[in-house]
């Protein structure tokens, strides 16, 4: 008989949910500090930083997260690293987070008008002086909002570290399905689970977006 | 010596030759207006003197500071080139007085009291004492120019290149940059300016300097090039605009 009461269940998906907050937290911030370097490089003067951050970006954002996954958990073992599902969960979720924050804050200081870099120019600033001054408290300015929108894909793609047995918010869920033979119950509130952490982000999200483009620019 | 000195210019965009051998000296105090259809060059030749444009062949020397084509450090050229530009491109997160300030203080490492009272005398010149704690946003057209036009001055550059500096204004607000324009010639201060405004040109101006397909076409006082213009594309062009 079934002896796991609904509190049970519901006290385990919280439990499951902090893990799933914490790798997402985890990952934004290494993530945050590793796709600062992917930036640098990607908008650097020579060809060669810019190069390898675009095949960076490119490996990470043209293979699914399972198998970047897949790779560092498996791959590990192979050279026989033994690599616990959560350091691979989140070394896997910082890379997948680098390339695509790099990404957006390139758009984000390609957004910020030529005229801004001829104008510090021709007042004799250095690049890392125009960079420092100039462009990026603009670039930041324009980066908040889609920044806050990618910690959702961050924290739906927690739910993918699941499959290397990382017990989060979907495994727990999982576990507990099996155990309960209610899916329809434990994935729902697992669901909502998810809801009640992005819904809050992505509504920030258009705020802040809304804000940035209705006043100005300052 | 020529403060300005510029020697057989030549550059391409792709295959656009769009500078073919410009010599062009300029003297200290000098306001010299540059003219010419949109596509002559003019406003590419403005760009080399303070190296936004590289070039291909020939040099380009002010105050004794020469560059050669592709010359990649101009920053000691920079520190002598002022430049204002048709879009103002002041920066719209800082205020007027922090516009002007910024290069003291990042490039010339001026104390910020001192910054203070520079940029405070720099907005005084353009007529905008008030508009220190304004922000780009909150302030006209012509008073956006104006910060510009305060901001280079900040530096105390030995010449003033001005691009089309009153085009992207709406027509009331010409004249109050013209003037502040005016009191820069009045001073001494050297200029280079493309403008489309002939009237100023001819009065303020002290040589014209007509493009015309990448080349210096006629080049001369200004009274006497409007009242008598040498060649058909010179004539031609004063009246398309009058």
């Amino acid at each position: 008989m079934n002896d796991i009461s609904t509190w049970d269940i519901a006290r385990n998906l919280l439990d499951g949910a902090l893990w799933t907050i914490g790798l997402s937290l985890t990952a934004f911030i290494l993530g945050g500090l590793a796709g600062l370097v992917v930036l640098f490089a990607r908008i650097a003067k020579s060809p060669l930083p810019r190069r390898l951050a675009q095949g960076y970006i490119e490996i990470f954002q043209g293979t699914p997260l399972l198998m970047q996954l897949f790779i560092i958990f498996f791959g590990g073992s192979l050279i026989g690293l033994e690599i616990s599902p959560w350091i691979a969960a989140a070394l896997g979720l910082t890379l997948f987070t680098s390339a695509y924050l790099g990404e957006i804050w390139r758009g984000c200081v390609e957004a910020v008008s030529k005229g801004q870099w001829e104008a510090s120019a021709s007042l004799a600033m250095t690049h890392v002086e125009q960079m420092r001054h100039v462009i990026l408290p603009q670039a930041l300015r324009i980066a908040i909002a889609p920044t806050v929108g990618f910690s959702v894909q961050v924290v739906k793609g927690t739910a993918v570290t699941s499959i290397i047995g990382f017990v989060e918010l979907t495994k727990t869920g999982s576990m507990l399905a099996n155990a309960t033979y209610q899916p329809f119950l434990v994935f729902g509130l697992v669901a909502l689970g998810y809801f009640a952490l992005c819904y809050p982000l992505s509504a920030y999200s258009r705020i802040l977006e809304r804000k940035i483009h209705g006043s100005r620019a300052h | 010596m020529a403060l300005v000195h510029i020697d057989a210019l030549h550059k391409h965009f792709g295959s656009n030759h769009v500078l073919k051998g410009i010599d062009l000296d300029i003297e200290e105090g000098q306001v010299i207006a540059l003219i010419g259809r949109s596509g002559s060059g003019k406003s590419t030749l403005l760009r080399t003197i303070n190296g936004l444009e590289s070039f291909d062949d020939g040099c380009i020397e002010v105050d004794g500071e020469r560059i050669h084509p592709h010359e990649t450090d101009l920053r000691a050229l920079r520190q002598k080139v002022g430049m204002v530009f048709q879009q103002f491109n002041l920066f719209p997160h800082l205020t007027a007085g922090q516009n002007v300030m910024l290069a003291t203080r990042v490039v010339k490492k001026m104390p910020e009291q001192e910054a203070i009272d520079l940029a405070k005398a720099m907005l005084l010149k353009v007529g905008l004492q008030d508009k220190f704690d304004s922000y780009p946003d909150q302030l006209s057209g012509g008073q956006q120019q104006r910060v510009a036009i305060a901001r280079a001055l900040a530096m105390q550059p030995r010449v003033l290149l001005c691009d089309e500096i009153t085009s992207a204004l709406d027509p009331e607000l010409v004249n109050e940059v013209l003037a502040v324009v005016k009191n820069l010639a009045a001073e001494g201060i050297t200029l280079i300016m493309v403008t489309h405004e002939m009237r100023f040109a001819r009065e303020v101006g002290d040589k014209l300097v007509f493009m015309y397909q990448g080349r210096i076409h006629e080049a001369g006082d200004p009274q006497e090039l409007f009242a008598n213009p040498q060649t058909p594309e010179l004539a031609s062009f004063i009246g398309s605009i009058n």
